[in-house]
């Protein structure tokens, strides 16, 4: 599958222009770390809607390494989710695992299941791969449904366990925050890196022309699997973090309605850049609190913005500031 | 003169803020979250409107020990995430001080530990969460609407073996569970178990197993509009079976009655069949409940939000008895609530059992030339 030259080209990347000066991409970051410092100076109702936001960034930039520096589509990473949320919850909620091991254990799982997945599945392009992927998160979800005696169905699990490392546990709002802004944090200088790294430069390759990219000795089957492995990996994080910050998950959590936030997230962010996946989580997870007094016209006033923000930043806010950037340095 | 301005300054500072605390200690804040769009959106549209039809009614009366009520709702769009995050909402920037939520059994098993912590009793509609301390529900047990069936026919019908259709939701579930565990108490065989899901158009591959396995009757669990896919399905297969649904809106049964007839049966509360019910305290509690709401939504069926009503005037109670809103006193005062005449039944709560419904109320009922009948 090809995508748009602003995806694919080195400029887009950065890495043609190593003394540019990136005002508009630390605007963003800025604004980013403003929303989440209000959250954390002033706790509350905002500090759960930005834990949320935060769980949601881990979720879309694993999204974002498939999508948008590998340009192919998948519908399904909610079942990665799936698998590492609930492998924590079962893990420690019924084995009495502690939180970490119960995660590792959710991801590796995770692993196995996209290798397994991804294998056969990559193999196939645009809209067939979408169809595939999209299967996947369906069949996952029924799994969470029907396997009853695991998963309890839609009675759920209770009672999960916080996050925390030996005597540490994130149980109040503001601790919760600190751990996931860390890990959000993290996850963005991985990906910097990822995109800098000749791993990197091959996904841009297989995202540019899949035939382009083969034809330069570029293993393309391969790299998509990574690739996918990578955003699988990093959506059964968010899993897992979803349900120790929560403590309870049932089906709905992983249903297409997370899909579907995922994908206006990482496209009002900026699909491909390494900002977008946070503050589009966070955009899109404060505009419902905005207009959250509007009450019935509430999904009016919310849709109408979404609207305005594709039509005047089609590349999302990321897009946009690296466009200023790029303005600013011609 | 300029330390004058200041103590005139600090004095009316001092005379608002005295003002602001006596008006936030006027109202006792309930929150519901309920799903008023999604899945969850008939129920808790009713349950919201009885919540506020009880609250208005006590407040017209000056409200519970002179402090008028104040409803807080938020759409929790029939999802656990966004139940957490209304729930959060409310507690932290309304400062609700007890809640009264709808049927979203997910949404309120995930906020519970959270309003727990926040010492916020909840009264709710949906099964009890896992760590129900704060939490007590007025949904009836879920065997109820399950015996009830199974008295009608063993003491009515001449029908031995049955089949149990149920959907995936939680109170299915447990309903489901309850059918295998007593139908041979009732003499009855549960000859097979089938699952659907909401939104299933065709229910003729269960049905006709069902019947061949040697049912003679379709007890039926879960809600909407798959109970008209049902009926049509017997229809078309000429089936003998009788159907046998669980609680449901009226309106939704409508339909039904006109395509199965006599063969179409329903488990009913007292509020839905308050006609015919018999004379007794319960009808009489109802009536308090239904002057105001057919006032106010005419025909419209009160089940859910006869339940709702229940929850303000059990939280009334609690507050009256304890002579103290204040959540602690409130959560262990309707934990001592006995022998308190609902719109659903009596209520008997104690530190064990915060689902206070003690006895059946339900009646199996009819549609019969449009009216809704004690079934005989």
């Amino acid at each position: 599958m090809t995508n748009s030259p602003s995806i694919t080209s080195p400029e887009a990347h950065g890495l043609a222009r190593p003394r540019t000066r990136h005002f508009g991409s630390a605007a963003v970051w800025v604004l980013s770390a403003a929303i989440i410092g209000y959250a954390l100076v002033f706790g509350g109702y905002m500090a759960t809607i930005v834990a949320f936001a935060l769980i949601y960034a881990v979720f879309v930039s694993g999204l974002n390494v498939f999508m948008g520096l590998t340009a192919q589509v998948s519908f399904g990473q909610s079942a990665f989710a799936a698998i590492g949320g609930y492998t924590s919850a079962v893990l420690t909620t019924t084995y009495e695992w502690a939180p970490l091991p119960g995660m590792v254990a959710g991801l590796v799982f995770a692993l196995v299941a996209a290798f397994l997945i991804g294998f056969p599945t990559l193999r196939l392009k645009g809209h067939y791969l979408a169809m595939a992927t999209l299967a996947i998160g369906l069949i996952t979800y029924e799994i969470a449904v029907e396997w009853e005696s695991v998963t309890q169905g839609y009675l759920g699990i209770s009672g999960i366990p916080p996050l925390g490392i030996g005597p540490f546990e994130a149980v109040s709002d503001r601790a919760i925050l600190a751990v996931l802004s860390v890990i959000v944090v993290i996850l963005a200088f991985a990906v910097t890196r990822i995109r800098r790294s000749r791993l990197g430069r091959a996904f841009s390759a297989v995202a540019g022309s899949e035939e382009a990219a083969s034809a330069l000795g570029i293993n393309v089957s391969r790299y998509k699997l990574v690739s996918f492995l990578i955003a699988a990996a990093i959506a059964s994080l968010s899993g897992s973090l979803f349900v120790h910050v929560v403590g309870y998950v049932s089906p709905e959590v992983f249903g297409l309605h997370m899909v579907i936030l995922a994908f206006t997230m990482v496209y009002i962010g900026g699909l491909g850049t390494v900002a977008g996946p946070l503050i589009g989580a966070l955009i899109i997870s404060i505009l419902p609190e905005v207009f959250r007094g509007m009450k019935d016209y509430q999904d009016l006033a919310y849709g109408v913005t979404m609207i305005l923000i594709l039509i005047y930043a089609p590349k999302g806010i990321a897009g946009v500031a690296d466009a200023l950037d790029a303005r600013r340095s011609a | 003169m300029f330390q004058a301005k200041h103590q005139f300054i600090a004095g009316l500072v001092a005379a608002l803020a005295f003002v602001g605390a006596a008006q936030a200690q006027e109202t006792y804040k309930i929150g519901i979250s309920a799903g008023l769009t999604g899945y969850a959106a008939t129920v808790d549209r009713a349950w919201s409107d009885g919540v506020q039809t009880a609250v208005d009614v006590l407040n017209e009366k000056g409200g519970v020990m002179g402090r008028k009520l104040e409803v807080v709702i938020e759409d929790n769009r029939s999802n656990p995430q966004e139940a957490v995050t209304v729930y959060r909402k409310m507690v932290s920037s309304d400062q609700v001080n007890l809640f009264s939520s709808g049927c979203v059994s997910a949404g309120n098993a995930a906020a519970a530990p959270m309003v727990a912590k926040s010492e916020i009793p909840m009264i709710l509609c949906s099964i009890l969460p896992k760590d129900a301390e704060w939490a007590f529900t007025t949904l009836p047990p879920a065997g109820f609407e399950i015996e009830k069936r199974f008295e009608y026919l063993r003491d009515k019908t001449q029908i031995r073996k049955v089949g149990v259709l149920h959907d995936p939701t939680p109170y299915a579930l447990l309903q489901k569970d309850v059918a295998q565990k007593v139908a041979a108490k009732y003499g009855i065989e549960v000859v097979s178990t089938e699952a659907y899901k909401q939104e299933d158009a065709d229910l003729s591959v269960q049905l006709s197993k069902m019947q061949s396995a040697g049912a003679g009757a379709v007890m039926k669990i879960g809600l909407g509009g798959t109970t008209l896919t049902a009926a049509k399905n017997l229809k078309q297969l000429d089936s003998p079976m009788l159907l046998l649904t669980s609680l449901e809106d009226l309106a939704v049964f409508k339909p039904v009655a006109e395509v199965l007839g006599d063969k179409f049966f329903f488990v009913a509360s007292p509020s839905q069949v308050f006609e015919a019910y018999p004379d007794g305290p319960l009808k009489t509690a109802i009536g308090q409940f239904l002057d105001p709401w057919k006032k106010k939504f005419g025909d419209r069926d009160p089940n859910w939000a006869s339940r709702g009503w229940d929850s303000v005037m059990l939280a009334a109670k609690a507050i009256e008895t304890g002579k103290s809103f204040e959540g602690q006193a409130v959560r262990e005062n309707l934990e001592k609530i006995t022998g308190f005449q609902g719109t659903t039944g009596v209520y008997d709560m104690s530190p064990t059992q915060h689902q206070g419904i003690s006895s059946n109320p339900f009646v199996v009922a009819q549609i019969i030339e449009g009216q809704v009948r004690i079934a005989q």
